[in-house]
This record gives structure tokens, sequence and C-alpha cells, in this order.
């Protein structure tokens, strides 16, 4: 999911660094104390997961976890993600400094969008079946659509969408899987060991 | 599981490396996914150093693609993997150019008979029929031996160093890179407890 350097065009990475640093922006925007730990600890799982190679057949990709970040972070998402994406970049060489920009937007956008969708789902009182059902769609969705915007960001070089995308979903649908699990797990044992972890993100925040 | 088998080109989602050296006349290059997975059916270009396209091939199945040396000046070698995928790797001019003094002793036409006979002996024979110029052909020969040796010996180390090149992370940048998040929380805490304060 990691574009490399030199890949895509300059238009491209400005616009996708100019809309990831505006997503940026309201992500951090009000920030109070006890979410930038919250940030932290999430940054630190997205920055591992991408470690971890799910072995399907002749594909080998990693876990993204943006669907969890989101679910937890929504709007901060962003910069989580950014700041994991730019230790892949300078510490694995993932990607890239230069589209680190578009990488970001690539990533956070969709799990910001997964935290809209699916957040009712997680509210308290909602039944156990309803909450993994959330909870899986946020991380199957959020890794669906990321692999969409690489194949736009793609597009907008002047590669073919259609088969650029194509194979970017199709190489991560076990990923796809395997977070939606990993998500609900993740999701079920919070709610149990950490509940105001999940509350934080649907109670609007209060103005102080 | 099916649909695997329609992408057979399908690589892996991070990282990819392209690493290339120089044996005889020919350019090996092999390329892999950081994990060690090697990258299939993917297409690799090369360019001379003014960025001109000298030719371009596929990996095979091992990830490795050969070619004869196009030209002899420094070479920039381009893995394109899918998905936006892409990894350079330069071939300094001076690598070629060892390739190159091994490649003009051949049309002397002193075929060194490496694989059937011993060198020494093949030294022997001509030293018996000498002359004033053999001195400096027996020199080539003693040349070619050495290279063709030196490349078999150094075959493995060629391929070692490709392996530790193209290593995925290890625990220290694993453990730097979490380090970072901490310390940047911290710096994060330090300052808006700061601003707090101030707004008391």
């Amino acid at each position: 999911m990691h574009i490399s350097e030199g890949v895509l065009s300059p238009a491209v990475l400005i616009g996708g660094a100019a809309l990831a640093a505006a997503g940026v922006a309201v992500g951090t925007k009000n920030l109070e104390q006890k979410e930038i730990s919250t940030i932290g600890i999430l940054s630190a799982a997205f920055f591992v997961a991408s470690l971890i190679h799910v072995p399907a057949g002749p594909v080998s990709v990693h876990l993204i976890l943006n669907g969890l970040v989101g679910l937890i972070l929504g709007w901060k998402a962003f910069p989580a993600i950014l700041v994991g994406l730019s230790l892949q970049a300078l510490l694995f060489q993932f990607g890239g400094m230069t589209t680190l920009g578009v990488n970001t937007l690539n990533m956070a956008l969709p799990a910001v969008f997964c935290y809209y969708i699916f957040r009712n789902g997680l509210k308290p009182g909602t039944g156990r079946s309803v909450i993994i059902f959330s909870a899986f769609g946020a991380g199957f969705c959020s890794v669906l659509m990321s692999g969409i915007m690489v194949g736009f960001s793609l597009y907008f070089t002047g590669e073919a969408f259609l088969p650029a995308a194509k194979l970017i979903v199709a190489a991560h649908l076990p990923v796809m899987f395997i977070e939606g699990i990993l998500t609900a797990a993740c999701v079920l044992f919070l709610r149990k060991v950490r509940p105001e972890l999940l509350e934080e993100a649907n109670v609007p925040k209060q103005s102080t | 599981m099916l649909w695997l088998l329609f992408f057979p080109a399908l690589v892996s989602a991070h990282n990819v490396t392209v690493f290339a050296w120089v044996d005889g006349d020919t350019i090996h290059t092999q390329s892999k996914f950081s994990g060690g997975k090697r990258v299939k059916n993917a297409p690799i270009l090369v360019y001379d150093f003014k960025d001109v396209l000298l030719l371009e091939g596929k990996t095979d199945e091992n990830g490795m693609f050969s070619f004869k040396i196009p030209k002899k000046t420094a070479l920039k070698i381009v893995l394109k993997a899918s998905m936006g995928h892409l990894a350079v790797w330069k071939l300094r001019a001076e690598e070629l150019d060892e390739a190159e003094s091994k490649t003009a002793a051949e049309p002397t036409g002193m075929k060194a008979p490496l694989e059937t006979k011993s060198g020494s002996v093949d030294i022997q024979e001509k030293s018996e029929s000498s002359g004033p110029t053999k001195i400096s052909l027996e020199r080539q020969e003693i040349e070619k031996i050495i290279n063709a040796s030196l490349d078999k010996k150094l075959a493995p180390i060629t391929e070692i160093l490709a392996d530790s090149i193209q290593r995925g992370p290890g625990f220290t940048e694993i453990m730097g890179g979490i380090g970072y998040i901490f310390g940047l929380v911290g710096v994060a805490l330090y300052f808006a407890n700061r601003k707090r304060k101030t707004d008391d």
C-alpha cells in the first residue's frame, strides 16, 4: 500500500500532501491531553503492523490496521498515521518522504470515513453482534478504500485505473478479512478492558 | 484463493529492492520484496546516466534478470513492481570497466580452454611455441584464468551481499521507531501541559 518514490507525478504528490496536511490540521485541533497518549499508542500499533506479513499464495502483503486507528481516533487518525508512516519511511524504507503526503491521505482518509460509517455500532448499549459487525466492517472497508485510493493515485499519474485498482484490491483481500477479524477482536477486548477509549470516540467533544 | 491464480505478477505491499552486479560481460539483477519474496514478472528498465532507455526486460520466477552490458557507462537499473512500487540500483562506471578489460582481451583470439584443461597445462603449451609476443599473451591468459576463478569464488559472496542489502527491517529499527513515537508523545504532552498551566 505504500507508494514508492518516483512513481507519482509532482501534481499528485503536492495535492496529496496538501490534503494530508489539512487532515492533520483538523486532527490536531483542540487536542486534549489524554488523547495524546491514545494517539501515540495507536500510532505505534500502526507502525508495527506493517511488519506483520500475511502470506497468501504467491503474494505477501502486510497488515495496515488503519480501520482500528480510525474507529478509535476519528480525525485524529491523520496525525497518528502520519507519524507511523514517517517512521516507516525513515527506518524501513517503506514508501518514501516525498510520497508521505499521498500515503497518509490514502490510509487516513478511509480510516476517517469508516469512523463515520461504523461508529454508531460501537455506542454503549448496542448488542455484541452489532459491535462485531461494525468493527469488522471498519477493518475490512478501510483497507478496501485505501486500495481504491492507491488506484486513484496511480490513475492521476497516468496508469489505467481499473487494472491497478483491481490488482491492489485483489492482493489485499486476505488482509481485509484478517483486519476485519483483528479489529473486531481489538474492539471487543477494549470494550472489556478500557471501555472509555471507545466511548471517547462517540461522545461529541465538549468544548472546555 | 482462486483469484490468486489470475495475478501471477502480484506482489507485496511495501518495499521492493533491486540489486545488480557484473559478471564477465553480463549484468545480473535480483529483485526482492522486503521480507525476502522474489519479484516475479516485473519489468526492469535499464538507463544510462543521461536517462536514455537502453533496454528493458522482465524478471523470471526467481526475481532474476540478466543482460549483456549494453553500454560502458554508469547504468541505472529501475525495477517497476506493480501497485506503485519502484526501486533503483546504480552501477558505477568502474564496475563495468572491470568487465571491459576482460572482454577486450577476447578479440585477440586467445580463448582460454578453462573448462577442458587446467590453466597451467595450457600456459606450458603456449611457451613451447614461444616468440617475443607470447609473454603478453600469457599474461592475458593468466589474467583470464584469475578473473574466471575470482568470479567463481566471489559468486557466493555477491549473493550474500545481495541478501544483506535486501534484508527487511530488524529489531533495532522496530524498537527505535516505537521509541520515537513514545518520545513524540512525551513532547506533545509536555507542550499540552504547559499550555494548560498558562491557561490557568
